[in-house]
């Protein structure tokens, strides 16, 4: 059955328009003023590397918000995903429950992160929150710790807020093992390997590709993360807590200072690309294995 | 299945016990404290509220308007994922079905979205809306959240074309209907799991999203619920419970929607996570 191009046309063209004005528009504009001093008010000239030179030779900020932002990606690849993983091979023992704790699991994961911010901001209050109301019940003394907002506090407490919610790590891997056939267990069941074994020499390297997508899955999220930290810290006290989308927004919507922001945003993809190649790679995600 | 001995099972019960507690105890304290009195908040962080009182909530309604974020949050989800469906959909058939010359650069090119951490655009998408004249609008956000669910449904709609027997559409043709018919009575019946798969996402997406909400909008008529929350934590600096009321407000639908459609969010999730 042929049919006329410009039915073709017709069908592609609303999505290519849409992809357009918010991707590809988008896409130019943010690497071609990377090179810019662009500021409100007309400020528009040429400074070719300049923003990068700037970026990383001296804007001290800037190299926190890298640093934060590295640190958070490797603690959720490793972390996050190992934490979910576990979970995911106690529940798949299919006790008594488990579809109720999965959904337990989730729960933190399907409100707004918008919410799931405010509400950290009152668990942790000093006066009232949760967690200090806790400790001075238990100690018998008041306990007055401003954990989003000490130094020495804030950055633990910031990752905790989403470090260990790993409901959507646990579906997926757990679909992963269900969808174990069953015999390949069976078969070194039979060969006498014990359920630990099975685990990890059976189970596991099965689910190789499903826990590289966990990982890209926790480790871009982490390139994208603004509303728990600009909801609860906003990136303080100094730089303590500030990641690379929090320092882009900032910059391009509190000091005007677009060509920079922009320098931020190329950095952020550049980041992401080489973030899910170096994934790839590593769970060889593209070989099958039976 | 071989029993394990009780030490081991003790370690994972409080282990599993441990996450429950962290996932829940928030939401189930936010919930009762909602129900306290401002005093009793500040006095006691355990103890139940002494009167089951509403207070909270009317004062919560009285300063801010949440029923109309609510509506904002409902109208934009409901149309990005009406626009992101049909729109992607036609593009993820066309893909899918009819190859030509420059049919896979296209696919390449639309996927490369997927890998963009969105909030690299935030700056020029905020410069395109001011220069368009959709900022501070419904439309302008349901564009971008439409645009946002892109990549991912391409890719669950197209997988899913590609599993339509070719027979049946042939069957169509030969029956004297056109492409566009083709594709509205035939195809898109046939692929309406799939398609639900992708508009659940898509709804999901919509309805959390904060960081473009808050950049795109800044009057009260068009801002959805996440926003609503940033509104509080300043304007209820000293009204504990009515923050809390607004905090149960809008967390619990979003609960009781997903406790309901569990089976179908989950798998919408693994596809679209493996699919993406």
């Amino acid at each position: 059955m042929k049919v006329k191009k410009w039915k073709l046309a017709v069908f592609l063209l609303p999505c290519l328009l849409l992809f357009a004005l918010i991707y590809l528009i988008p896409l130019c504009m943010v690497f071609g003023s990377s090179f810019f001093e662009w500021r409100s008010g007309g400020v528009f000239r040429f400074v070719g590397l300049g923003n990068y030179m700037q970026a990383f030779l001296h804007d001290t900020r800037m190299h926190a918000a890298i640093v934060n932002t590295i640190i958070w990606v490797l603690l959720q690849s490793i972390v996050h995903v190992g934490i979910g993983t576990v979970i995911a091979f106690m529940l798949s023992r299919k006790l008594r429950g488990w579809k109720v704790l999965r959904t337990i699991y989730m729960i933190p994961n399907v409100i707004s992160a918008a919410a799931l911010g405010v509400i950290f901001l009152n668990v942790f209050n000093p006066k009232y929150g949760l967690i200090n109301s806790a400790i001075s019940q238990i100690t018998g003394s008041a306990f007055e710790k401003n954990w989003f907002f000490e130094q020495s506090s804030a950055f633990m407490t910031v990752t905790w807020s989403w470090l260990l919610y790993t409901g959507m790590i646990i579906i997926l891997v757990l679909a992963g093992i269900l969808a174990i056939p069953g015999d390949l267990v069976e078969a070194a069941r039979i060969d006498g390997a014990s359920e630990m074994e099975i685990n990890f020499k059976v189970r596991l390297p099965l689910i190789r590709t499903i826990l590289g997508t966990s990982v890209i899955l926790a480790a871009t999220s982490m390139l994208r993360e603004f509303e728990l930290i600009y909801l609860t810290t906003n990136g303080g006290p100094g730089e303590t807590t500030l990641n690379l989308p929090l320092y882009l927004y900032k910059t391009s919507m509190t000091d005007n200072n677009y060509g920079y922001a922009n320098m931020m945003g190329v950095v952020l993809i550049l980041a992401g690309i080489l973030t899910v190649y170096a994934i790839n790679r590593l769970f060889r995600m593209n070989e099958a294995d039976y | 299945m071989r029993k394990q001995p009780a030490f081991w099972r003790t370690l994972r019960f409080l282990f599993l016990g441990f996450f429950v507690l962290i996932s829940i105890g928030p939401l189930l304290w936010i919930v009762m404290s909602s129900f306290k009195t401002n005093r009793e908040i500040l006095s006691s962080a355990f103890a139940p509220p002494t009167s089951f009182s509403f207070s909270g909530y009317e004062a919560a309604l009285d300063l801010a308007p949440i029923f109309q974020f609510y509506g904002n949050s409902v109208i934009i989800s409901v149309l990005s994922t009406l626009l992101n469906v049909i729109v992607v959909s036609m593009a993820a058939y066309v893909l899918a079905r009819h190859k030509f010359r420059g049919s896979n650069f296209i696919t390449l090119l639309l996927s490369v979205s997927l890998l963009i951490p969105t909030a690299a655009l935030l700056m020029p998408i905020y410069k395109i809306m001011m220069t368009i004249g959709l900022f501070d609008t419904r439309t302008g956000l349901i564009l971008v959240y439409a645009a946002l669910g892109l990549p991912t449904s391409l890719f669950i709609f197209k997988s899913h074309f590609q599993s339509i027997p070719k027979e049946l559409e042939d069957a169509a043709y030969i029956d004297g209907a056109g492409f566009f018919r083709t594709f509205f009575v035939v195809v898109f019946p046939l692929a309406r799991s799939g398609l639900a798969t992708g508009a659940i996402l898509q709804f999901l997406t919509s309805w959390n999203e904060f960081m473009f909400a808050l950049i795109l909008t800044k009057s009260t008529k068009v801002r959805t619920l996440p926003l609503a929350l940033n509104y509080f934590t300043s304007q209820f600096s000293f009204n504990y419970t009515a923050m809390f009321a607004a905090l149960t407000m809008v967390i619990l639908p979003s609960i009781i929607i997903y406790v309901l459609l569990q089976e179908q969010i989950t798998t919408s999730m693994v596809e679209g996570s493996v699919k993406g």
